[in-house]
């Protein structure tokens, strides 16, 4: 039972009604036998690679993803095509499962990880004849734990170039930063745009650069805060797209006074209702109730205290001189008379991301107890002002810039493209890039690698495993080594695998899938494999740092080697598969028939 | 548990552009919004099954909105166009012409998607760079202090909208209105940041077109007979207004969801209307003339204040609380227990009654100089002054897109012309074709692509089967309409499609169709005097270009589509 795939997902029903591509069309029958289960696996993820390889490289075209409620995504991103695919065999989705897990860790690789997984799987066709699938399985996973990092550190990393961020000058840095920026966006967004959103991404970083710290934790505060810091227009050209100085906040101004005369303008931000609920659900106010200490008491009476309170409120804010009221909910038609009498302000209805990303930059709090405003409560900004994007009017504001900065230079992005469905493949393809750049040059730890792969084998001793050469998968990892882009990593690797690895028999044909891999991107780029593959390797024989960054683009050596991994770990579980179990599940279609359910008997 | 029900895989398609039914439902598309295109258009009406409003329209945006494909591949476009519209108000239809028109000829030429994708927008940057351009020959400066051209600009919408069933008379009173209407919205006296007006557009059926007219200041409909005798008193002076945003009915909708309890022989109404009147009171004492508010007054406050003789209005309605804000400069009021603060007072130079069509309407005038006017637009029957009004919003945001460019284009297809005997000009296949890394015949068929597709928008002008011509001296475009074709050119053709240039002897034409040898068109009009009698926005225009082939080039590069059954 150990290794079996989709234990969780055994709700599937007995039905194999119809496959997106008729070789997926398998009896569940033929699973019993070992031999063709192989050949169904394989053809599964060849079928996953003929749709991927529709989107795949520089010239590759997008896939629209439709759904019926009219609603259209526009994607080359693999992960998104393939789990459009809603895809019913078990095997399959175990594979896209594995896909979806590799790119959230890393951004980027997807595509290739089905082409490595297809071509690798295709060099054990051969292999299959003289082994066991089960031993096949154990030789590759040793082979991935104890030498690959080896292998990696004597083949690939001397002919890279370290990109660590303290080494750098932070102009050679942002040059870097570009040249793995522009094959990324090259493959997710197509050539005619990358120059212009790769110059943009990095100009947006180099703007959200966090002070006196490490550089990546910029890369951090943009990965986490991107919902807030960009604005997405739709109807307008992409070479639109660019960064504006300060915050926008994606509510209009429900009460509006210009601010020109008042500098800076100080601002408040309220996370509740100001004006006091008399009754809250289920209170009972009695009227014409007669007390000794209140005397007779009218319903105007309550009403007038809960109106005098909320003069209080505005006579506290207008002793601080405040003049921008943010709030996070709709606040009552008094409340906006009043602020307009005050010629204050006021935005409601502001998302909490937009408000906690507003309090970090302008260093405040929210009021918490309208009765006591505090100092603290009250920001200082340059300017707060409409901002009008494409059909829609936000609020844009600035903050002084000061020593203690939080953020150097903030800015905001705004997206445009003709069409909804086309920003938001910007958008998801910028967050995807910082998700790559945060593991170019700060991978997590190998804890948390081996956690993420206990996700995609069930019950193996990762971590005993993984520990027997950690030093040398942390070099790996740390050196934030980069190389050429375009199949370079591949051909060093298959190099090296042959050199180095000889002891080991799955060396050889991990050498072959990746060679086949690199061809794929090599026909991509430049028509023909083999002078292309000259190119690469004359390239890198004379090596030195300068030659590596003098290419137009380069690739993280930790996001291969996270890919790698992730594709070992892949086709170890695929091949340790032995048999499927369909259990049934009564569902609401009243299907009576009783699936035919197979004994497991290997224990 | 027994609510799961298993999802189903989604179906895929390969290559839209090889499926058949697409390319059909395309060339439909193209043929059915070229067929609406320019003054001349065709109109359309639209029904739906269940007996709503019949429509008459050949307006991008309503004729969008009403066409729904089952293939999302169709609506793709659709939405990206009609995002465009909604931007920019203009130009729709020649983004969507221009779009199709590149898939299909593209798809036709054989070219390699990727190869079209990038040549595409090779051309489209030689373009945008052209029009922006110190020398480009197709753009018109415009001048603020006469309005010679922004008339121009607002007659060349109204006209491109044939549904609205306008004389040539009746177009030119509409767009002086339009640009009269627009240049009161600009306020002049303050330097710095400005807030444009409004314009309060009041549709009123049944007149002649001609009987439409501008107001400054506010039109607001009143129903009641008793304020009406005493508003022709109040025509001088500045007149004191308040402005309620809150209701005056005596509720305590604020008051929570809570249970309130009253006590025997406690009457709370009384006590809530003794409350309201005091306000009252204090609004007489104050010498208030005109008392608005946004929602609902008690009967019994509204009473009083007439036997005082205050002008009351109820129930105005979210959408004229901003102009008549902008127009008293009063401050709203929601609160009911404390004193009016004087600040929130506002002013009204007058108050009177006007008559127009059946409807009595108060006019609020401005004080000082008001950014806020009403525009009357009188129509034979509904439909099409529901045209008519669609028309004059559409008119007014193209004049305000033309406040942040002072720029035009010109129309009559001769900016496509233009643009496209450019690209020609500046071909260099061996070089660009090195940059582009294609060969040098694909670079040709990619610009014969793109060139084609501009004309075939400009020809798409014309509906009654005249002949679509270029002259090679300036790159306009001409119309010889089908009645003279029988006579030579230098006889039948008289003005140019944007009325710059005309017939005169040495001129040289040729066929839109046609190879002709590249030339550089020359922007110096003969007469030196003429002016552009057919203006574009350019802003709009621009963006149209832009959206066009970025869409394009999106369909183009769309190799498979998945389609979620779920």
């Amino acid at each position: 039972m150990s290794g079996l795939p989709g234990e969780n997902e055994s709700a599937v029903g007995d039905g194999q009604k119809h496959w997106i591509m008729s070789i997926l069309v398998e009896d569940v029958e033929m699973l019993q036998v070992d031999q063709p289960h192989f050949q169904h696996v394989l053809q599964i993820v060849s079928a996953l690679e003929a749709v991927v390889l529709r989107s795949f490289g520089p010239n590759g075209g997008q896939v629209l993803f439709t759904k019926d409620t009219g609603e259209a995504i526009v994607t080359r991103s693999g992960t998104r095509i393939l789990t459009a695919l809603r895809l019913k065999h078990p095997l399959a989705r175990m594979v896209v499962d594995c896909v979806w897990k590799h790119s959230r860790a890393t951004g980027d690789g997807s595509k290739n990880f089905i082409l490595l997984l297809a071509s690798l799987l295709r060099m054990f066709q051969t292999a299959l004849q003289t082994t066991t699938a089960w031993r096949l399985a154990y030789e590759l996973r040793e082979f991935g734990m104890m030498k690959l990092d080896e292998i990696i550190c004597l083949g690939v990393l001397p002919y890279g170039f370290c990109a660590k961020l303290e080494n750098d000058p932070l102009d050679t840095h942002y040059l870097c930063v570009k040249k793995l920026l522009t094959p990324f966006f090259q493959t997710r967004l197509g050539q005619t745009h990358c120059d212009m959103i790769s110059h943009l991404t990095c100009e947006f970083l180099m703007r959200s650069r966090v002070a006196n710290n490490h550089p990546s934790s910029g890369l951090h505060f943009v990965y986490t805060n991107f919902p807030a810091l960009h604005t997405t227009v739709s109807g307008v050209p992409v070479t639109c797209s660019r960064l504006i100085e300060g915050q926008v906040i994606h509510s209009d101004f429900a009460v509006h006074f210009p601010q020109t005369d008042k500098q800076p303008v100080k601002a408040v931000v309220f996370t509740q209702h100001v004006q006091p609920k008399l009754l809250g659900e289920g209170d009972i106010l009695t009227v014409g109730f007669e007390d000794q200490a209140f005397k007779k008491k009218s319903i105007v009476e309550f009403t007038a205290w809960s109106e005098k309170s909320l003069q209080l409120v505005f006579a506290s804010l207008q002793s601080f001189g405040v003049s921008v009221l943010l709030s996070a909910v709709k606040q009552s038609a008094a409340f906006l008379a009043l602020a307009a009498q005050a010629e204050m302000c006021v935005v409601e209805c502001v998302s909490e991301d937009e408000l906690s990303l507003f309090a970090r930059l302008s260093r405040t709090a929210p009021v918490l107890d309208c009765c006591a405003i505090e100092a603290v409560n009250v920001a200082t900004l340059t300017f707060c002002c409409p901002l009008t994007l494409g059909v829609q009017r936000y609020v844009h504001v600035a903050f002084p810039h000061s020593e203690q900065d939080v953020v150097v230079n903030l800015s905001s992005l705004v997206i445009c493209g003709s069409g909804k469905e086309q920003t938001d493949q910007y958008a998801s393809a910028f967050q995807d890039s910082i998700r790559m750049l945060l593991t170019t040059y700060e991978p997590r730890g190998t804890t948390t690698l081996s956690d993420e792969r206990t996700c995609l084998l069930t019950d193996e001793k990762t971590e005993s495993a993984s520990s027997s050469a950690p030093d040398l998968q942390q070099h790996v990892l740390d050196s934030c080594c980069v190389v050429p882009a375009g199949g370079a990593f591949e051909i060093l690797l298959s190099r090296a695998l042959l050199q180095h690895g000889d002891k080991y028999p799955v060396s050889r044909l991990l050498s072959d899938a990746l060679l086949s891999v690199s061809r794929h991107i090599c026909t991509q780029t430049s028509g023909r494999f083999s002078p292309a593959q000259a190119k690469v390797l004359t390239q890198c024989d004379g090596f030195s740092s300068k030659a590596v960054m003098s290419g137009s683009s380069l690739e993280s050596v930790s996001c291969k080697h996270i890919l790698l991994q992730s594709v070992l770990w892949c086709a170890t579980s695929l091949l340790r598969v032995d048999k499927i179990l369909y259990t049934h599940v009564v569902l609401n279609t009243d299907s009576q028939k009783s699936a035919g359910d197979s004994w497991d008997d290997t224990g | 548990m027994s609510r799961l029900v298993p999802k189903a895989p989604s179906a895929c398609s390969d290559l839209p552009l090889d499926n058949a039914e697409i390319c059909h439902k395309l060339i439909l598309l193209k043929e059915l919004l070229t067929s609406s295109f320019g003054p001349t258009g065709k109109l359309k009406q639209i029904h739906n099954n269940i007996g709503g409003h019949v429509v008459l329209t050949s307006t991008s945006s309503v004729l969008l909105q009403a066409i729904s494909s089952s293939q999302h591949f169709v609506n793709l476009i659709k939405t990206s166009i009609l995002n465009h519209v909604s931007r920019f108000s203009d130009c729709g239809l020649f983004a969507a012409v221009l779009c199709l028109t590149l898939v299909e000829l593209a798809k036709q030429s054989g070219l390699a998607e990727n190869v079209s994708v990038r040549l595409n927008k090779y051309f489209l940057d030689l373009c945008v760079s052209y029009m922006q351009g110190e020398d480009c020959g197709c753009r018109v400066k415009l001048d603020f202090s006469n309005s010679h051209n922004l008339i121009t600009l607002a007659r060349s919408v109204i006209s491109s909208k044939p549904a609205c069933m306008l004389t040539v008379q009746e177009v030119l009173h509409i767009s002086k209105l339009a640009v009269q209407a627009f240049l009161l919205t600009l306020p002049c006296d303050k330097p710095g940041t400005i807030t444009l007006g409004r314009t309060v557009t009041i549709t009123v059926e049944g007149y002649s077109v001609l009987n439409s007219e501008v107001f400054t200041g506010l039109l607001v409909d009143v129903t009641c007979d008793l304020c009406l005798n005493r508003a022709i008193n109040l025509n001088s002076g500045a007149l004191p207004v308040v402005v309620f945003s809150t209701s005056l009915a005596g509720d305590f909708s604020e008051l929570g969801e809570g249970i309130i309890e009253v006590l025997a022989g406690v009457d709370s109404e009384s006590q809530i209307l003794e409350q309201l009147l005091e306000l009252g009171k204090q609004v007489v004492k104050d010498d208030v003339k005109l008392f608005v508010c946004q929602k609902v007054i008690h009967p019994v406050l509204q009473q009083y204040m007439r036997s005082q003789g205050i002008i009351v209005m109820e129930r105005l309605g979210v959408n004229l609380m901003e102009p008549i804000i902008q127009l008293t400069g009063a401050q709203p009021v929601a609160t009911l227990h404390s004193t009016i603060p004087a600040s929130a007072y506002g002013k009204v130079m007058g108050i009177s009654i006007k008559q127009i069509g059946s409807k009595t309407m108060l006019h609020l005038q401005p004080t000082r100089e008001s950014v806020i006017c009403t525009l009357v637009l009188c129509h034979r029957n509904e439909t099409v002054l529901r045209e008519l009004k669609l028309v004059c919003q559409k008119t007014e945001h193209v004049l305000r897109l033309a406040l942040k460019d002072p720029a035009a284009l010109l129309g009559g297809g001769c900016t496509e012309t233009l643009l496209a005997a450019y690209i020609r000009h500046k071909c260099n296949e061996a070089e660009a074709a090195a940059q582009l890394r294609c060969s040098q015949s694909e670079y040709l068929l990619g610009m014969e692509v793109f060139c084609h597709s501009l004309e075939y928008v400009a020809k798409a002008l014309d509906h009654d089967g005249g002949d679509s011509l270029i002259d090679l001296n300036h790159a306009h475009h001409w119309n010889q309409p089908v009645e003279t074709m029988k006579n030579s050119l230098e006889y039948s053709l008289g003005n140019c499609g944007c009325g710059l240039l005309r017939n005169s002897p040495g001129m040289k034409w040729t066929y839109l169709n046609t190879a002709y040898s590249p030339f550089s068109a020359s922007s110096s009009s003969a007469d030196p005097t003429a002016q552009p009698r057919v203006l574009d926005s350019f802003t709009a225009k621009l963006n149209a270009l832009q959206v066009a082939v970025e869409t394009a080039n999106l369909a183009l590069d769309i190799r498979f589509i998945i389609q979620d059954l779920n």
